[in-house]
C-alpha cells in the first residue's frame, strides 16, 4: 500500500465533489508567510513514518502573526527531522466546529467499506462508528448515522444529516472507483451548513 | 453477480438412504446414526453399508459397497475414517446418490487441506454436492432424516415447526437443538456444514430462504467464505423471512499494524456487525437471544410501531418492564380516550388508568381480558407485552386459557412476560405450545419486541 500525495488526494475529493481545506506544501518561512495572507494558518509536517501527527508534536495550529509563523516554521522543521524524508503542508485554518471522521477500507472478505464516527483524536478512544459495505445507498447512510451514539452531536438537525448523506455516498463511489485501500478524514469540521476535511489520508 | 448454489433437496427430504459406515459395533458413531435412523422413524429405505459386512447389520441388508445396492438412493451419510472417504464418495458418484452428508471428522480443520480437495474434485466430477466434512449433517423434523451421530435418549428430537437452525458448528447445534426441543416453537430444519467444503453458507441461506417450511432461521456462524455472494442472497433472503443470526469468533485482523484510523477502527468482526445491519439481518448476542427471538417472529405478527402497552397484575414487574422498554429505545404511550373511558368504568378498582396499566395483584382472568380488549383497540398501542404473575391467587389456568383465546384474535404482536418456577412454568408452556412467546424477564421481552420492530422497519424500507 501506498500513501497518495496530500496535494494529488485532495484533487481526487474534489473531483467527487468532496471539499477539504485550501492546503500548499511550503519549502520555507517566507513561502508559508506568502502562503497565510494575514488569516490564521496551520503547519503540518506530513511523512509516512508519523501516523500520529498529533502526538508526534507535527502539527502547529493557529498562527497569524508572520514572526509566529517562521518561529513555527523552524521548530517544525526540527521536529520532524527524524521521520525524514518529511513535507511541510500550509493549511487555512477551519473555523471551530464538530470532529468527525469518514473513512474507508477493503475488508478481505466483502471488498471495499466506508466508515462514520466521532473524529478528532478520541477517535480510538470512543470508537463510536458506523460501518457499510460499498457502494452504500441513502438509505444505508442515513442508518449509519442513526446508529451513532453521537448522532445528536453531529446531525442535530436535517439539513446536517443530509449533508453527511450526500458526503458519505460521495466517499463511497469514489472509493469504490479508484481502488482505494484505505482512506481517513479525520476530522472533517463540521459547520451549521457545510464542512472542511482538514486533514486526510489516502493509501491505494 | 451470477451464482450457483447447491441444491439441499435431497440432503433434507430424501426417499432413501445409505449408512456408509453403518455398524453392529455400539462405539460406531456409524452404529448411533443408523440406529437414530431407526429410532426417529425414517420412512423410506435404508441401506447399511460396510466393507466388512456379512450380509445384516442391526437386522438391516447390508452392503459391502453404494455400487450393490442397485436402487436409487438420494442421500448417503458417510461415517468412516478420513483416508477412504474419497473412494467411497466417487463410489456414491458411480451410484447416482444425489446428494452426500460427510460426518468423518480429520480433514482441513486438522491441516489436512489436500484429503479435502480430492472430496471437493470428486464432488464437482459427479456433480455431487455434499455437506461436510466434520459435521452432524441435518435434522429434518417433516422427513425424519435425521443424520446426527447423537443418541435419542441423549438429546430430544424438536417438534416440526417454522424454524429452521444452521450451526457451523456441530457442538453449538447439538446443545441447542436440546433446547429448541423444549421450546413451544418447532423445527423445520437443521444444517449443520462443518467444514464448508462444498455446501457452504451462501447455499444453506439460500435454500432456506425459498424453503416453503421455513418461516423462520436462526443462524451460528463462524465465518463467511464467499463475502460478495453471501450479500447477494443475504438482500433477498431477509426480505422474504427474519434471519437471526450469531458470530462465533471476534477476530482482530483490524488491529496490529494499521496505517489508518479507518483500518484500525473496522476490524473483521466490525465488518460482520455492519454487513449483517446492512442487509436486514437480526443480530443475536448470545445463543439464548436465537431462541429468545425464534419464537416472537415464528408466532407474531410484525409491526413497524414502537408504542408499546405494558399490563401487570404486579407494580414491581410494570416498573423493570418499562425501564426495559425505554432501554431498547421503544415507548410507552398514553392511552386514547376511549379506553380511558372503557377502563375507568369497568375497572373503578384501579387509581390510575395510564401504562403501566397495573391492573392490581388480585386481578383476575376477566380483569385481564378487559385490558387486552381495550389495547387491542386502542391507535396508540402497537404492542402488548403482558405480564402475568402465577403467584397471585387470581392467575389460575383459566387466565391461560383466556390469553389464549385473546392472542388467537388478535392482531398486535403480543409478548408474555411471566417470573416463577414449578407452577408457574406448568401454565407457561401451555401459552408456548399455543403459540404465544413468554419470556421470565422484562429485558428479554422487551428485547424481543424491539429485535421484532426493527426488522419489521427494514422489511418495509424505514430506516433503521
Amino acid at each position: 500500500m501506498q500513501l497518495m500525495d496530500y496535494i494529488a488526494a485532495r484533487g481526487l475529493l474534489k473531483k467527487y465533489g468532496i471539499k477539504s481545506i485550501d492546503s500548499s506544501y511550503v519549502r520555507s518561512a517566507d513561502e508559508a508567510v506568502t502562503f497565510s495572507k494575514g488569516k490564521p494558518i496551520v503547519l503540518k509536517a506530513l511523512s509516512d513514518k508519523a501516523l500520529h501527527k498529533s502526538r508526534n508534536k507535527l502539527v502547529e495550529l493557529n498562527l497569524s502573526k508572520d514572526s509566529e509563523i517562521r518561529q513555527s516554521f523552524n521548530a517544525l522543521s526540527k521536529r520532524a527531522a527524524k521521520f525524514k524524508p518529511y513535507k511541510i503542508l500550509a493549511q487555512h485554518m477551519s473555523a471551530p466546529g464538530i470532529e468527525i471522521i469518514i473513512g474507508s477500507k477493503v475488508d478481505p472478505q466483502f471488498g471495499p467499506m466506508v466508515m462514520i464516527g466521532l473524529g478528532g483524536i478520541y477517535v480510538e478512544t470512543f470508537k463510536d462508528v458506523a460501518l457499510r459495505v460499498c457502494p452504500i445507498t441513502k438509505y444505508d447512510a442515513q442508518s449509519m448515522i442513526n446508529q451513532l451514539k453521537s448522532k445528536r452531536v453531529i446531525a442535530p438537525d436535517p439539513k446536517s444529516v443530509k449533508l453527511l448523506e450526500e458526503l458519505l455516498v460521495k466517499v463511497s463511489r469514489m472509493v469504490t472507483q479508484n481502488k482505494i485501500s484505505e482512506l481517513d478524514l479525520n476530522p472533517i469540521i463540521l459547520h451549521s451548513s457545510t464542512y472542511d476535511a482538514v486533514d486526510l489520508r489516502i493509501l491505494k | 453477480m451470477k451464482m450457483k448454489f447447491a441444491d439441499l433437496k435431497h440432503m433434507l427430504d430424501p426417499k432413501s438412504v445409505a449408512i456408509i459406515g453403518a455398524s453392529d459395533k455400539p462405539d460406531k458413531v456409524g452404529h448411533a446414526i443408523m440406529q437414530n435412523y431407526i429410532d426417529v422413524g425414517f420412512s423410506g429405505p435404508i441401506y447399511p453399508i460396510n466393507v466388512t459386512s456379512d450380509g445384516k447389520i442391526m437386522g438391516y441388508t447390508a452392503y459391502k459397497s453404494i455400487l450393490d445396492v442397485k436402487k436409487e438412493i438420494d442421500l448417503a451419510v458417510i461415517s468412516i475414517p478420513a483416508q477412504f472417504v474419497p473412494k467411497v464418495l466417487e463410489e456414491c458418484g458411480k451410484a447416482k446418490v444425489k446428494g452426500v452428508v460427510i460426518v468423518t471428522a480429520g480433514f482441513a480443520e486438522v491441516g489436512e487441506v489436500a484429503l479435502q480437495e480430492q472430496l471437493v474434485k470428486i464432488s464437482k466430477k459427479y456433480k455431487l454436492p455434499f455437506i461436510g466434512p466434520n459435521c452432524l449433517g441435518v435434522m429434518d423434523t417433516r422427513s425424519r432424516n435425521d443424520t446426527l451421530f447423537l443418541p435419542t435418549y441423549k438429546i430430544d428430537r424438536p417438534k416440526i415447526g417454522g424454524v429452521s437452525f444452521v450451526s457451523q458448528s456441530g457442538s453449538v447445534g447439538s446443545s441447542t437443538l436440546d433446547l429448541i426441543s423444549a421450546e413451544g416453537f418447532g423445527l423445520a430444519r437443521f444444517i449443520s456444514y462443518g467444514n464448508a467444503a462444498v455446501v457452504d453458507e451462501v447455499d444453506v441461506l439460500n435454500y432456506l430462504a425459498h424453503d416453503p417450511e421455513t418461516k423462520v432461521i436462526i443462524f451460528y456462524m463462524e465465518g463467511v467464505r464467499r463475502g460478495k455472494e453471501f450479500i447477494e442472497v443475504a438482500k433477498t433472503a431477509t426480505k422474504l423471512k427474519p434471519v437471526v443470526i450469531i458470530k462465533g469468533g471476534v477476530t482482530s485482523s483490524g488491529a496490529g499494524a494499521a496505517h489508518s484510523h479507518t483500518a484500525s477502527l473496522a476490524g473483521s468482526s466490525e465488518a460482520y456487525d455492519a454487513i449483517f445491519r446492512q442487509f436486514g439481518f437480526v443480530i443475536a448476542n448470545d445463543i439464548e437471544d436465537l431462541l429468545y427471538y425464534a419464537k416472537v417472529f415464528d408466532t407474531q405478527p410484525l409491526t413497524t410501531g414502537n408504542r408499546i402497552a405494558i399490563v401487570t397484575n404486579g407494580g414491581g414487574h410494570g416498573v423493570l418492564a418499562t425501564d426495559a422498554v425505554s432501554k431498547v429505545g421503544l415507548v410507552i404511550p398514553e392511552l386514547s380516550k376511549d379506553s380511558k373511558k372503557v377502563l375507568r368504568k369497568k375497572h373503578a378498582a384501579i387509581v390510575s388508568i395510564r401504562l403501566p396499566l397495573d391492573i392490581g395483584g388480585d386481578a383476575d382472568e376477566k380483569r385481564y381480558m378487559v385490558a387486552l380488549d381495550t389495547l387491542e383497540n386502542d391507535p396508540n398501542v402497537d404492542a402488548i407485552l403482558l405480564i402475568t404473575l402465577f403467584q397471585t391467587p387470581g392467575a389460575d389456568e383459566r387466565l391461560v386459557e383466556s390469553v389464549i383465546a385473546h392472542s388467537k384474535r388478535s392482531k398486535k404482536p403480543l409478548v408474555v412476560v411471566s417470573t416463577g418456577s414449578t407452577y408457574t412454568k406448568s401454565h407457561t408452556a401451555l401459552m408456548e405450545a399455543a403459540g404465544i412467546p413468554v419470556y421470565e424477564s422484562p429485558t428479554a421481552a422487551a428485547e424481543a419486541l424491539a429485535a421484532l420492530i426493527k426488522y419489521a422497519k427494514y422489511k418495509a424500507g424505514m430506516v433503521v
